[in-house]
Protein backbone atom coordinates (compact mmCIF):
# COMPACT_ATOMS: atom_id res chain seq x y z
CA UNK A 1 0.00 0.00 0.00
CA UNK A 2 1.15 3.27 -1.10
CA UNK A 3 1.71 5.83 1.75
CA UNK A 4 1.99 9.64 2.13
CA UNK A 5 2.78 11.47 5.22
CA UNK A 6 1.56 14.95 5.08
CA UNK A 7 2.18 18.02 7.74
CA UNK A 8 -0.39 20.85 8.45
CA UNK A 9 1.34 23.55 9.17
CA UNK A 10 0.46 27.38 10.17
CA UNK A 11 -0.26 29.54 13.03
CA UNK A 12 -2.36 28.90 16.10
CA UNK A 13 -5.95 29.18 14.85
CA UNK A 14 -5.81 28.56 11.58
CA UNK A 15 -7.67 25.68 11.82
CA UNK A 16 -5.08 22.76 11.59
CA UNK A 17 -6.57 20.70 13.98
CA UNK A 18 -10.14 20.41 12.65
CA UNK A 19 -8.93 19.92 9.71
CA UNK A 20 -7.21 16.98 10.68
CA UNK A 21 -10.57 16.43 12.40
CA UNK A 22 -12.54 16.90 9.55
CA UNK A 23 -10.48 14.25 7.53
CA UNK A 24 -9.24 11.64 9.87
CA UNK A 25 -10.92 8.14 9.46
CA UNK A 26 -9.56 7.26 12.99
CA UNK A 27 -10.30 8.59 16.39
CA UNK A 28 -7.78 11.78 16.02
CA UNK A 29 -4.61 11.40 18.54
CA UNK A 30 -4.89 14.95 20.48
CA UNK A 31 -2.29 16.96 22.78
CA UNK A 32 -4.58 19.44 23.96
CA UNK A 33 -3.79 21.79 26.61
CA UNK A 34 -5.46 24.92 27.97
CA UNK A 35 -4.78 27.84 26.23
CA UNK A 36 -3.14 30.67 28.44
CA UNK A 37 -2.92 33.02 25.36
CA UNK A 38 -6.47 33.87 25.08
CA UNK A 39 -5.45 37.32 24.23
CA UNK A 40 -3.96 36.40 21.37
CA UNK A 41 -6.28 33.73 20.15
CA UNK A 42 -9.45 33.44 21.62
CA UNK A 43 -10.19 29.77 21.51
CA UNK A 44 -10.02 27.27 24.46
CA UNK A 45 -7.51 24.51 24.38
CA UNK A 46 -4.17 24.54 21.70
CA UNK A 47 -2.48 21.74 20.22
CA UNK A 48 1.13 21.09 22.48
CA UNK A 49 2.88 18.01 20.77
CA UNK A 50 0.92 16.70 17.71
CA UNK A 51 -2.25 15.53 16.05
CA UNK A 52 -2.28 12.84 14.02
CA UNK A 53 -5.31 11.19 12.03
CA UNK A 54 -5.55 8.67 8.58
CA UNK A 55 -7.48 8.57 5.57
CA UNK A 56 -7.46 6.03 2.77
CA UNK A 57 -7.13 7.70 -1.01
CA UNK A 58 -9.01 4.94 -2.79
CA UNK A 59 -8.25 1.85 -1.83
CA UNK A 60 -4.90 1.63 -1.64
CA UNK A 61 -3.27 4.82 -0.59
CA UNK A 62 -3.13 5.64 2.95
CA UNK A 63 -2.38 9.48 4.28
CA UNK A 64 -0.80 10.12 7.75
CA UNK A 65 -1.72 13.33 8.55
CA UNK A 66 0.19 15.36 11.25
CA UNK A 67 -0.76 18.57 12.38
CA UNK A 68 2.01 20.86 14.46
CA UNK A 69 1.30 23.06 17.47
CA UNK A 70 1.45 26.82 15.37
CA UNK A 71 3.40 28.40 18.24
CA UNK A 72 7.12 29.44 17.26
CA UNK A 73 7.88 27.80 21.22
CA UNK A 74 6.91 24.44 19.77
CA UNK A 75 9.64 24.61 16.74
CA UNK A 76 11.18 21.70 18.44
CA UNK A 77 8.10 19.72 17.08
CA UNK A 78 7.92 21.15 13.84
CA UNK A 79 11.91 19.74 13.36
CA UNK A 80 10.74 16.08 14.45
CA UNK A 81 7.41 16.43 12.62
CA UNK A 82 8.78 17.75 9.14
CA UNK A 83 11.69 14.86 9.36
CA UNK A 84 8.65 12.36 7.87
CA UNK A 85 6.74 14.33 6.04
CA UNK A 86 6.69 14.32 2.32
CA UNK A 87 4.09 17.39 1.82
CA UNK A 88 2.22 20.43 3.40
CA UNK A 89 -1.01 21.70 3.73
CA UNK A 90 -0.32 24.81 5.01
CA UNK A 91 -3.61 26.71 6.45
CA UNK A 92 -3.47 30.45 6.92
CA UNK A 93 -6.09 32.15 8.90
CA UNK A 94 -7.50 35.28 7.03
CA UNK A 95 -8.04 37.58 10.39
CA UNK A 96 -4.39 37.02 11.95
CA UNK A 97 -3.05 40.15 12.18
CA UNK A 98 -0.39 39.45 9.19
CA UNK A 99 -1.75 36.62 7.10
CA UNK A 100 0.82 37.37 4.28
CA UNK A 101 3.85 37.24 6.73
CA UNK A 102 2.30 34.10 8.43
CA UNK A 103 2.08 31.94 4.73
CA UNK A 104 5.73 33.22 4.36
CA UNK A 105 7.27 32.53 7.58
CA UNK A 106 5.91 28.84 7.62
CA UNK A 107 6.96 28.19 4.04
CA UNK A 108 10.34 28.91 4.89
CA UNK A 109 10.45 26.89 8.09
CA UNK A 110 8.75 24.39 5.68
CA UNK A 111 10.32 24.81 2.59
CA UNK A 112 12.18 21.49 2.50
CA UNK A 113 8.91 19.54 2.68
CA UNK A 114 8.49 21.39 -1.12
CA UNK A 115 11.67 20.68 -2.53
CA UNK A 116 10.75 16.67 -1.13
CA UNK A 117 7.02 16.41 -1.79
CA UNK A 118 4.43 19.72 -2.19
CA UNK A 119 2.81 22.51 -0.53
CA UNK A 120 -0.66 23.63 -0.77
CA UNK A 121 -2.10 26.96 0.99
CA UNK A 122 -5.55 26.65 2.27
CA UNK A 123 -6.75 30.24 3.52
CA UNK A 124 -9.52 30.04 6.38
CA UNK A 125 -11.64 31.70 8.54
CA UNK A 126 -12.46 34.47 5.35
CA UNK A 127 -15.84 34.06 6.08
CA UNK A 128 -15.06 35.82 9.42
CA UNK A 129 -12.94 38.50 8.34
CA UNK A 130 -12.37 39.27 4.69
CA UNK A 131 -8.33 39.54 5.09
CA UNK A 132 -6.18 39.84 1.05
CA UNK A 133 -7.72 38.46 -1.52
CA UNK A 134 -6.37 35.30 -2.59
CA UNK A 135 -4.42 36.94 -5.61
CA UNK A 136 -2.41 38.67 -2.82
CA UNK A 137 -1.66 35.43 -0.99
CA UNK A 138 -0.34 34.20 -4.96
CA UNK A 139 1.26 37.22 -5.93
CA UNK A 140 3.05 37.45 -2.21
CA UNK A 141 3.88 33.20 -3.13
CA UNK A 142 5.47 34.51 -6.19
CA UNK A 143 7.49 37.91 -4.83
CA UNK A 144 9.08 35.33 -2.41
CA UNK A 145 9.43 32.10 -4.02
CA UNK A 146 9.42 33.00 -7.77
CA UNK A 147 8.86 29.67 -9.93
CA UNK A 148 7.38 27.46 -7.12
CA UNK A 149 3.98 25.45 -8.15
CA UNK A 150 1.74 26.31 -5.00
CA UNK A 151 -2.06 26.04 -5.47
CA UNK A 152 -4.05 29.14 -3.29
CA UNK A 153 -7.32 27.85 -2.26
CA UNK A 154 -9.67 29.13 0.67
CA UNK A 155 -11.29 26.53 2.63
CA UNK A 156 -13.14 25.62 5.97
CA UNK A 157 -11.58 23.18 7.99
CA UNK A 158 -14.94 22.09 9.28
CA UNK A 159 -16.24 20.60 5.83
CA UNK A 160 -14.90 17.21 5.16
CA UNK A 161 -15.44 17.96 1.43
CA UNK A 162 -13.11 21.31 1.26
CA UNK A 163 -10.69 19.21 3.24
CA UNK A 164 -10.26 16.55 1.02
CA UNK A 165 -9.86 18.67 -1.95
CA UNK A 166 -7.40 20.12 -0.55
CA UNK A 167 -5.77 17.03 0.11
CA UNK A 168 -6.45 15.43 -3.24
CA UNK A 169 -5.17 18.83 -4.67
CA UNK A 170 -1.39 18.30 -2.62
CA UNK A 171 -1.05 14.58 -3.92
CA UNK A 172 -1.49 15.36 -7.48
CA UNK A 173 0.47 18.01 -7.02
CA UNK A 174 3.17 15.55 -5.41
CA UNK A 175 2.53 12.76 -8.04
CA UNK A 176 2.87 15.47 -10.87
CA UNK A 177 6.00 16.45 -9.66
CA UNK A 178 7.53 13.29 -8.77
CA UNK A 179 6.59 12.10 -12.56
CA UNK A 180 8.48 15.20 -13.96
CA UNK A 181 11.51 14.14 -11.70
CA UNK A 182 11.33 17.83 -10.09
CA UNK A 183 11.50 16.61 -6.20
CA UNK A 184 14.76 17.18 -4.65
CA UNK A 185 14.86 13.50 -3.38
CA UNK A 186 12.84 10.69 -5.23
CA UNK A 187 9.53 8.65 -3.77
CA UNK A 188 7.14 11.12 -2.87
CA UNK A 189 5.83 7.42 -1.35
CA UNK B 1 0.54 34.15 35.33
CA UNK B 2 -0.52 35.82 38.34
CA UNK B 3 2.46 37.36 40.56
CA UNK B 4 1.70 35.30 43.59
CA UNK B 5 1.54 31.98 41.68
CA UNK B 6 5.05 32.67 40.34
CA UNK B 7 6.34 33.09 43.56
CA UNK B 8 4.74 30.25 45.44
CA UNK B 9 6.45 28.36 42.39
CA UNK B 10 10.28 29.99 42.99
CA UNK B 11 9.54 29.08 46.63
CA UNK B 12 9.16 26.09 46.11
CA UNK B 13 11.69 24.98 43.77
CA UNK B 14 14.11 26.59 45.83
CA UNK B 15 13.12 24.73 49.00
CA UNK B 16 13.13 21.59 46.41
CA UNK B 17 16.79 22.34 46.12
CA UNK B 18 17.13 22.06 49.46
CA UNK B 19 15.70 18.93 50.11
CA UNK B 20 17.34 17.07 47.61
CA UNK B 21 21.29 17.55 46.58
CA UNK B 22 20.95 15.32 43.76
CA UNK B 23 18.89 17.90 41.85
CA UNK B 24 20.13 19.29 39.36
CA UNK B 25 17.63 21.34 37.09
CA UNK B 26 13.90 21.99 37.89
CA UNK B 27 10.98 24.22 36.52
CA UNK B 28 7.10 24.40 37.09
CA UNK B 29 5.46 25.42 33.88
CA UNK B 30 2.09 25.55 32.21
CA UNK B 31 0.13 22.83 30.61
CA UNK B 32 0.31 24.96 27.52
CA UNK B 33 3.98 25.42 27.57
CA UNK B 34 5.16 28.45 29.52
CA UNK B 35 7.63 28.69 31.93
CA UNK B 36 6.20 29.83 35.22
CA UNK B 37 9.82 29.32 37.55
CA UNK B 38 13.02 27.66 37.43
CA UNK B 39 15.93 27.12 39.06
CA UNK B 40 18.86 28.74 37.69
CA UNK B 41 20.56 26.22 34.88
CA UNK B 42 22.11 26.58 31.76
CA UNK B 43 18.92 25.15 29.89
CA UNK B 44 17.31 27.32 28.09
CA UNK B 45 13.82 27.81 30.25
CA UNK B 46 11.07 29.06 27.81
CA UNK B 47 12.19 26.29 25.32
CA UNK B 48 12.43 23.39 28.01
CA UNK B 49 8.97 24.66 29.05
CA UNK B 50 7.61 23.93 25.61
CA UNK B 51 8.89 20.61 25.52
CA UNK B 52 7.93 19.58 29.12
CA UNK B 53 4.19 20.05 27.85
CA UNK B 54 4.53 18.70 24.79
CA UNK B 55 5.75 15.19 26.62
CA UNK B 56 3.10 16.11 29.02
CA UNK B 57 0.50 15.62 26.77
CA UNK B 58 2.39 12.60 24.34
CA UNK B 59 1.76 10.67 27.57
CA UNK B 60 -1.79 11.70 27.96
CA UNK B 61 -2.42 10.82 24.01
CA UNK B 62 -0.46 7.25 24.98
CA UNK B 63 -2.38 6.34 28.33
CA UNK B 64 -5.71 7.18 26.54
CA UNK B 65 -4.77 5.16 23.10
CA UNK B 66 -4.02 2.43 25.73
CA UNK B 67 -7.28 2.68 27.65
CA UNK B 68 -5.35 2.86 31.06
CA UNK B 69 -6.22 6.18 32.66
CA UNK B 70 -4.35 9.25 32.93
CA UNK B 71 -0.57 9.30 33.53
CA UNK B 72 1.02 10.03 36.59
CA UNK B 73 4.37 10.62 35.48
CA UNK B 74 7.00 10.59 33.08
CA UNK B 75 10.83 9.42 33.68
CA UNK B 76 13.74 9.62 31.00
CA UNK B 77 16.23 8.18 32.49
CA UNK B 78 19.56 8.44 30.76
CA UNK B 79 23.58 7.81 32.00
CA UNK B 80 24.04 10.61 33.64
CA UNK B 81 20.63 11.26 35.72
CA UNK B 82 17.10 11.20 35.28
CA UNK B 83 14.23 13.35 34.38
CA UNK B 84 11.26 13.01 36.32
CA UNK B 85 7.92 14.91 35.35
CA UNK B 86 4.37 14.93 36.76
CA UNK B 87 1.24 17.39 36.79
CA UNK B 88 0.64 19.63 40.21
CA UNK B 89 -2.65 17.25 41.29
CA UNK B 90 -5.83 19.36 40.47
CA UNK B 91 -3.82 21.98 38.99
CA UNK B 92 -2.72 22.73 35.06
CA UNK B 93 0.82 23.07 35.96
CA UNK B 94 3.58 20.56 35.46
CA UNK B 95 6.58 19.82 37.77
CA UNK B 96 9.74 18.59 35.43
CA UNK B 97 12.67 17.90 37.94
CA UNK B 98 16.35 16.40 36.42
CA UNK B 99 17.83 14.81 38.99
CA UNK B 100 22.08 13.48 38.81
CA UNK B 101 22.19 9.94 39.10
CA UNK B 102 23.33 10.02 43.25
CA UNK B 103 19.51 9.93 43.28
CA UNK B 104 17.47 6.53 42.52
CA UNK B 105 14.82 6.48 40.59
CA UNK B 106 12.56 5.88 43.29
CA UNK B 107 13.64 8.48 45.66
CA UNK B 108 13.71 11.19 43.12
CA UNK B 109 9.99 10.17 42.02
CA UNK B 110 9.31 10.52 45.91
CA UNK B 111 10.56 13.94 45.74
CA UNK B 112 9.11 15.22 42.79
CA UNK B 113 5.65 13.49 44.07
CA UNK B 114 6.10 15.32 47.28
CA UNK B 115 6.69 18.89 45.86
CA UNK B 116 3.87 18.50 43.48
CA UNK B 117 1.75 18.19 46.26
CA UNK B 118 3.36 20.80 48.36
CA UNK B 119 2.78 23.32 45.16
CA UNK B 120 -0.94 22.43 45.01
CA UNK B 121 -1.50 22.78 48.52
CA UNK B 122 -0.25 26.30 48.07
CA UNK B 123 -2.37 27.08 45.54
CA UNK B 124 -5.59 26.23 47.46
Amino acid sequence: MAEHVILFAGPMGAGKTTAIESLSEIEVVRTEANNSERHIVDKATTTVALDYGEILIGAQEKVRLYGIPGQQRFDFMWTILKKRAKGMVLLVNSDAPDPIGEMTFFLEEFRELYDRGGVVVGITRSDVMPGPALAEFSDALERTNPGLLIPVFTVDPREADQMQNVLLALIANIEMRAAFGMLATTGAS
Amino acid sequence: MKPAVVDAASTLLAEMKDAASSLTYAALLTDDGFDVARLPGQTDGARFAGMASSMQALGDAVTHELKIGTSEYIIIASGRGHVVQLRVPGKELVLSALFDNDATVGHALATARSFAQKMADLLK
